[in-house]
């Protein structure tokens, strides 16, 4: 009889970032379902899904529910960095593994997570390095009140310093806020070269409608004079948005744009299982790619005893809509390759062309930063026009 | 929030990890690779004989279990780098010895696959803020050691020049800016010129 092995899977589906949630959920389903009805690797998933609903405080003892009793020894989940540090001590307690599938703001590795989300290296650096060759060195910095905008900021402040440039403001709103009057005048004074947005959800929302609000009113910020820069915008986000976003810049490790036959395949499927209309981000893909990452190292090993799969995940090499993944075993992050698209009509991100080269994950931003291009020698900057190209 | 000032990068750093080996040290080493800090495991002597060598890393984790004064090329409270001490048994005979060694701070035992990064950058910092007391302690000690050189400085101005003894100090304060001197290298350089005999002479 076919071996079956019991998969935690804990996603938020209510609460602030429900959408991610969802995302999180749907591509773990998926890509469960896949390998069960697939003949090639010779075991079943049996899900065990659990949904704390949004409240962090819920996150640890639902995690010690799925892995106390022994038969759940990998948990894919998790979307804040908050719920992630909330299941850590179980996962380490009952030896058991977390795949975190999110871009967070690094400086974490931990032996009983797999990250297969961006690290800031994977996400913010490749930003400012087009940022600082396209619109120059002087950004605001926006976020909430936590640790993914402050964390971001503060690289971002970083980079500035090493590029030669200057922060024209910084501004962080309360979790939730969005009332953004302050942070859009502000902005209209000091005029900066672009804004780096690292608010979440709402107040991510808000803001960008009242930008472009202000860009009707002074085309000096217009999204091609003055853009609004993100790490965290998705693509179901910008239907959320709306026209507002269009024009503005995000980075991921995967937009449902990027030109592969192996994308356009899962799009097919992802659309004749959730209908037409079902939005795929990096949060439907990183979850997809965990539990595919997992699946191949069980089939390797014929266990999912985790000293196993800690021993054979780098090896394995599952093909993903993005290319195969491969995993870095002394930090047990994903080698990625960031995107930077520019949302246009109809909730989708293009391609811009100048980006799209792997990236090793460096957690603990241990490479020296003249490795990072455009980031080596302020002077090479062309801060005049914007040139974006765009693949066709 | 608050502005921070930027994190220090560890990528260039060399530490030194004391302690017998253990999976507490293999756990500390994979750490610090993963951070981008260059280690080794030593034990029980550190591979540097004395406190100026070039050979001494920035940092070093020490075994406040097993560890003993006779290991540290310098006095206790006298090392020239950050100090990080592994706790494990939390005796207080043991932490009080780590702390008189000159911890910066600690990491406990058993060692995971967290709680490095941040006790470097709480070390970097502490280490360079007692380096920066040490030193403006230092200047201050002197300072207060070099009185009698401005009394005796002022006493000689007043009665070599017939000076009140406000007009004497504001000299030797006008001579010290200057000279670009502070008021006590002053104070020596005008004792040295004209000589403590000048004053008996005036006396005479």
């Amino acid at each position: 009889m076919e071996r079956i092995f019991d998969l935690g899977v804990l996603y938020s589906t209510e609460g602030s970032y429900a959408a991610l949630g969802q995302q999180g959920l749907a591509g773990a389903r998926m890509a469960i379902d896949e390998v069960n009805a697939s003949p090639d690797y010779g075991f079943s998933f049996r899900a065990e899904i659990a949904d704390p609903r949004g409240r962090f405080d819920r996150y640890g003892p639902m995690c010690d529910a799925l892995v106390r009793p022994g038969r759940v020894r990998h948990v894919i989940g998790g979307i804040t960095s908050w719920s992630r540090k909330e299941v850590i001590p179980v996962v380490e307690k009952h030896e058991a593994r977390l795949w975190y599938a999110c871009p967070y703001e690094g400086f974490e590795a931990n032996d009983h997570v797999f990250y297969l989300g961006a690290c800031p290296n994977q996400h913010v650096l490749p930003l400012f390095a087009h940022a600082f060759e396209t619109f120059g060195t002087r950004p605001f910095l926006v976020g909430s009140n936590y640790i993914w905008g402050w964390e971001n900021n503060r690289i971002a402040r970083e980079l500035v310093t090493h590029g030669g440039g200057e922060v024209a403001g910084e501004r962080c709103l309360p979790l939730g806020d969005t009332d953004v009057g302050r942070l859009i005048a502000e902005i209209r004074e000091t005029r900066p070269d672009f804004v780096l947005n690292n608010l979440i959800g709402p107040s991510s929302y808000a803001f960008l409608r009242a930008y472009h609000a202000l860009a009707q009113e002074d085309a000096a910020f217009l999204p091609e004079r003055r853009p609004v820069l993100s790490c965290n915008l998705t693509e179901l986000e910008l239907d959320i948005v709306g026209p507002a976003a269009i024009g503005h810049i995000a980075t991921a490790s995967y937009f449902d744009s990027i030109p592969t036959g192996e994308n356009r395949a899962f799009l097919g499927r992802v659309a004749a299982r959730l209908g037409p209309k079902q939005r795929v981000s990096a949060f439907f893909v990183g979850a997809y790619s965990a539990v595919l990452l997992l699946a191949e190292a069980i089939r390797r090993t014929g266990t999912d005893d985790p000293a196993a799969i800690d021993a054979v995940a780098a090896e394995c090499r599952p093909i993903l809509p993005m290319g195969p993944l491969a995993l870095d075993p002394l930090t047990k992050h994903a080698v990625l390759t960031p995107w930077l698209g520019r949302a246009v009509p109809g909730g989708r991100f293009e391609l811009l062309e100048e980006t799209g080269r792997i990236v090793m994950p460096d957690p603990y931003m241990a490479s020296p930063l003249q490795d990072v291009r455009g980031l080596g020698d302020p002077t090479s900057r062309a801060s005049q026009a914007p040139r974006l190209r765009l693949v066709q | 929030m608050t502005r921070s000032l930027p994190a220090p990068h560890f990528r260039s750093w060399k530490a030194l990890v004391l302690h017998r080996a253990h999976p507490a040290a293999d756990a500390l080493l994979k750490q610090l690779e993963k951070i981008g800090v260059a280690a080794e495991q030593c034990w029980p002597d550190l591979p540097f004989k004395d406190r100026g060598s070039s050979e001494r890393p920035d940092v070093i984790f020490f075994d406040a279990d097993m560890g003993y004064d006779e290991q540290f090329p310098w006095a206790p409270g006298q090392a020239p780098m950050p100090q990080i001490a592994m706790i494990g048994s939390e005796a207080p005979g043991r932490i009080e010895w780590a702390l008189r060694q000159g911890a910066d701070t600690h990491v406990l035992k058993p060692i995971g696959s967290s709680g490095v990064f941040g006790a470097l950058l709480i070390a970097h910092r502490a280490f360079a803020r007692r380096q920066a007391l040490e030193a403006e302690l230092a200047a201050l000690q002197d300072k207060q050691g070099r009185r009698t050189a401005v009394a005796r400085a002022t006493a000689l101005l007043m009665v070599r020049d017939g000076l009140s003894d406000k007009d004497a100090f504001r000299r030797l304060q006008t001579l010290a800016m200057a000279s670009r001197l502070s008021l006590e290298d002053a104070a020596d350089a005008t004792l040295a010129h004209f000589g403590d005999a000048d004053v008996g002479r005036n006396r005479a």
